[in-house]
């Protein structure tokens, strides 16, 4: 598994805001791929949208909920079309079986195109221990696999590096003059990875969708490296966790519409590459090997929980990444581990540990932006709330890690709320320390009219007044009034 | 005006106007009564435990919600002058009781009769123009979404239907103005860099508006972001909807 | 992990992992077959369907064919609707010319008989090879010729009005990396080919799996448009790892 740098994520957030870089590169996402999925809607009309969405759904929910009879029905039909299918508990154990087969059938180059799931597993480190070449040739994939990094988004891999940083890494990495074109660089990437494609023993790729009915493997895909990857090799490996089976291939239309519409705004991508099985003995040409791992890793755990089982409906479209605020000014990186954005808050603590990725469900307003433009609809500030909750009050101590103050300040909340005297006392405390300010001023400087607090010098108020005004306390409170002039009705 | 005088209403402050905006709270009441509302005030009312829920808390949560439960168990509509308060008595309470059938028909009865302030208006009593509240406003106003308000209960219209009728007033358009505001109560003090990013284009959207006045129906959110006007320096002025509604309080 | 030859069951064998997977969803066995109402389509059912779309088709066609033209430059495509077949093989032509490339390869597909390309490209000076592997021409050697090759022709298997997008089914005679490999794409689409929806499209993939008793064939794809990426800065690029430019010709 790649590093879990989730317990940073206030600290890398902070330096992710600082980034101006980071900002440009953010700015560039939201204003991109979000506009053009509005298009997308508007063309649909949003009530033909919204009966997609929730046609889709009910697709995944009556998938997931009968998850057992359709990944016994996918076996079946992937082995009748002459593949095969591994079934893999963990991260482990599915990389030993892509390594095995590596090794068992002498590979020695693996080109890859897009999957997520193989970032999860930390598949290409297992890979070239054995010996293997491995070449990511999605051109996102294929900048930070030569920097070295990690994708920070779940489409667009790369968008964090501007189009000075690829022209030093290819500079770098590859001993080409610093050339900051675009064009030239994709041109580059095409060159260098041609040969690769052609010379590759095995391809790896993800997986969209796998049709239960009839054993098949779907990938959407843009720049053509799904297809190579997928085609040239003699064996094809798709990698891909347990949760992206449907059930018939009729459904795929439903979601050939919504995926791209919902990712990038694209009517549709470039190609969609549907695998059955390996080549046939009279095709011109195809791998002779077809395998699909599906992966668990975790995910039995969301699939067990009824409060988190819509997390698997997720077609990983990005569109909850491209609209969150908070996303937005923190990028991929600062969740500090695979998923990011608003579904990765929920995903990732349910794959890495929630007290280890405890601040990635807190780091949210609520706001429910991500919910309205999910495909799926599927609701990611309940979840989010379900594992607040679990982190403040869950029986199992695996997950309960709020930290004590936090539970000593919701208790005391509570007793200070659970009656207006408690509470007016304290009101009328807080006024006290108010009009000390006054006297002695260096307390909490106010503003002249006594409206304001410049800078509160209490734990959490003190964050507050960085950046904003804090109002200070009326003189009487709603309850005041009420009772000295509102309770009887003159009107 | 008799129109509505069947029609009585207990009115769930919210803990941030009854410390903070009290003004909000009065014009609220003055508004109602003037639309022929009997305007009732459970007294013990404190907080709908929102907060504490929000930050999983949820047993926390309970203590306060049936608090609430009680208080306006004999209610016939509980007007709510925020949407984030409305949603948690109509949307989260019924997640909060799920596993206690007997507090589960109390928050589903509760659910039935709480509205926001402005769905209130315009449609339990059917206010076309805002006039009929005596509202005049000069001057122009941007107007802000709340999240909850938006999302949770999907009231989207109502307030600028209310908005476009008063007489005097023109609206300026706010650029995202679906976006967060940054508040998300606990988040704006756990993740205060974040929260100060978000208030700060949503302030930025405010002031490109040109309009002198920012609206909305959430006190929270709107304390947020006049907090944030405040230091900046700016003039615009921040009122709740209530406010922009009765006049007299301008 | 069982021997090292056997590569039928790498992992956890089927009955534990599905096991598993019942635990978490709180079942004992695994439910009924007619749960899911497409899965029970019967053949006849499917020939149906199928009937009803052919129907469509022919009553639609001049529309659709102006649909697939509109959405198919939408989608990237260039769009040449041939008055003919003298005025496809004139088009291909040009578009071989202005290629530059003296090597051509296409599929072995019966649209070449209706559209014969191989005299004219020879006499432009372009080598034309046929991708069907016999045994003169092993499939290292088509390789080879594909990967030198400028422009690579297909015809199509079937064409979405609705998206804009060929489909390709390889197999004997029309090799996956025709349309993949060369910087240039020339697909020809005849009137035969159309289809309006993605619906339409798999309700007949599926009806000949289930005909042909569980078989369809290795791959399918569908190609809209050129090749393209917007990975570095969001900034769009064409003929990234597949073609550059795409055209479409439609005869009809």
């Amino acid at each position: 598994m790649p590093e879990i740098k989730t317990q940073d994520f206030s600290a890398a957030s902070i330096a992710a805001i600082n980034d101006p870089k980071l900002r440009r590169a953010l700015d560039r996402v939201a204003s991109g791929f979000e506009v053009a999925r509005l298009d997308r809607v508007a063309e649909a009309t949003p009530e033909v949208w919204e009966d997609w969405r929730q046609q889709a759904r009910d697709i995944k929910e009556h998938t997931i909920e009968h998850l057992d009879y359709y990944l016994d029905l996918l076996y079946t039909n992937v082995t009748a079309a002459g593949g095969h299918l591994h079934f893999a508990k963990d991260a482990d154990q599915a990389n030993e079986i892509v390594a095995h087969i590596a090794q068992t059938r002498g590979v020695k180059v693996a080109t890859k195109s897009k999957s997520m799931v193989s970032e999860e597993l930390g598949l290409n480190p297992v890979l070239e221990a054995v010996g293997v070449e491995v070449w990511e040739t999605d051109l996102g994939e294929y900048i930070i696999q030569l920097a070295e990094e990690t994708p920070s988004h779940l489409v667009a891999p790369a968008l964090h590096k501007s189009k000075e940083d690829v022209a030093e890494l290819f500079s770098e990495k590859l001993g080409i003059p610093y050339d900051e074109d675009i064009y030239h660089m994709a041109a580059t990437a095409r060159e260098v990875l041609r040969d690769k494609f052609m010379e590759a023993d095995l391809g790896i790729s993800g997986a969209n969708f796998i049709v239960a009915e009839t054993g098949t493997l779907v990938i959407i895909t843009n720049e053509g490296n799904g297809r190579l990857s997928t085609s040239a090799p003699r064996i094809h490996i798709g990698i891909t966790g347990m949760e992206k089976v449907i059930p018939s291939m009729q459904d795929l239309s439903i979601f050939l519409r919504l995926l791209p519409q919902s990712a990038t705004g694209q009517r549709i991508t470039s190609y969609v590459s549907m695998i059955t099985g390996p080549r046939r003995s009279d095709d011109e040409d195809g791998p002779e090997e077809f395998h699909l791992v599906l992966v668990d890793n975790g995910r039995s755990n969301m699939l067990a929980d009824p409060a988190l089982r819509e997390a698997l409906y997720c077609i990983r479209c990005g569109a909850c990444l491209n609209i969150c605020p908070i996303y937005a000014r923190v990028g991929g990186h600062a969740y500090g581990w695979v998923y990011p954005g608003p579904i990765g808050a929920v995903v990732t603590p349910m794959l890495v540990g929630l007290k280890r990725a405890k601040e990635l469900p807190q780091a949210s307003s609520l706001c429910g932006a991500c919910r309205e433009v999910c495909p799926i609809k599927i609701d990611i500030p309940r979840m989010l709330l379900d594992l607040r909750k679990k982190t403040a009050e869950s029986p199992d101590k695996n997950l309960r890690s709020a930290p004590r103050i936090e539970r000593v300040l919701a208790s005391l909340y509570v007793r200070l709320m659970s009656g207006p005297k408690l509470l007016g006392m304290a009101i009328r405390f807080g006024r006290l320390l108010q009009k000390t300010e006054r006297i002695i001023p260096f307390f909490s400087p106010m503003t002249k009219d006594g409206k304001w607090i410049r800078k509160a010098p209490l734990p959490l108020l003190s964050r507050w007044t960085r950046s904003r005004d804090l109002p200070t306390l009326p003189k009487q409170t709603f309850h005041d009034i009420w009772n000295k002039e509102l309770s009887r009705d003159d009107s | 005006m008799t129109q509505n005088a069947n029609i009585s209403a207990d009115l769930y402050v919210t803990c941030v106007i009854d410390q903070l905006y009290p003004e909000v709270g009065v014009s609220v009441v003055k508004v109602l009564r003037r639309l022929g509302v009997t305007v009732g005030f459970p007294k013990e009312q404190t907080c709908c435990g929102q907060p504490v829920y929000n930050s999983g808390f949820s047993k926390d949560a309970r203590t306060l919600a049936k608090r609430v439960l009680q208080q306006f168990r004999d209610s016939e509509y509980v007007v709510v002058p925020s949407g984030s308060c409305a949603a948690t008595l109509r949307v989260f309470y019924l997640e909060l009781f799920a596993e206690d059938p007997d507090l589960l028909v109390q928050a589903k009865a509760l659910s039935a009769k709480t509205y926001e302030f402005s769905e209130f208006l315009v449609n339990v009593l059917k206010v076309e123009d805002a006039s009929a509240c005596g509202a005049t406003h000069q001057g122009t106003v941007t107007y802000h979404p709340s999240c909850h308000l938006m999302r949770e209960l999907g009231v989207k219209s109502e307030p600028k239907k209310l908005l476009s009728t008063v007489p005097g007033l023109e609206e300026k358009e706010l650029a995202g103005a679906e976006i967060c505001c940054g508040f998300g109560g606990t988040f704006s003090v756990k993740f205060p860099h974040i929260s100060e990013g978000m208030v700060a284009d949503k302030i930025a959207n405010v002031q490109a508006s040109g309009a002198d006045t920012l609206v909305a129906c959430d006190m929270s959110c709107l304390m947020n972001m006049a907090g944030a006007l405040n230091r900046q320096g700016s003039d615009i002025k921040v009122r709740h909807l209530a406010q922009i509604l009765d006049s007299e309080s301008d | 992990m069982t021997t090292p030859d056997s590569l039928d069951s790498l992992g956890t064998p089927k009955a534990e992992f599905l096991a598993m997977v019942r635990q978490a969803l709180g079942r004992e066995d695994i439910p009924p077959a007619e749960l899911y109402p497409r899965l029970t389509d019967t053949v006849a059912e499917l020939e149906d369907q199928a009937t009803q779309i052919r129907q469509r088709l022919e009553e639609s066609l001049p529309a659709l064919l102006d649909k697939l033209a509109d959405m198919a430059a939408k989608g990237g495509w260039n769009v040449h609707r041939a008055t003919g077949t003298e005025d496809a093989v004139g088009y291909i032509e040009s578009i071989v010319r202005d290629s530059g490339t003296a090597n051509v390869v296409r599929s072995a597909q019966d649209v070449f008989d209706q559209v014969p390309v191989d005299s004219a490209l020879t006499n432009l000076g372009a080598k034309v090879t046929v991708v069907l592997r016999d045994d003169e021409t092993p499939r290292e050697v088509l390789r080879e010729e594909i990967r030198q090759s400028g422009v690579g022709i297909t015809g199509a298997d079937y064409a979405l009005a609705g998206t804009g997008s060929l489909i390709i089914l390889p197999r004997k005679g029309l090799s996956r990396l025709v349309s993949l490999v060369p910087p240039v794409h020339i697909a020809l689409v005849r009137a035969q080919d159309l289809l309006e929806t993605m619906d339409d499209l798999f309700l007949l993939r599926r009806l000949e799996y289930h005909q042909r008793g569980g078989e369809m064939g290795s791959y399918l794809n569908f190609i809209t448009g050129p090749s393209r990426t917007a990975d570095i800065e969001m900034t769009i690029v064409e003929g990234v790892h597949g073609p550059k430019e795409v055209h479409m010709v439609i005869l009809g």
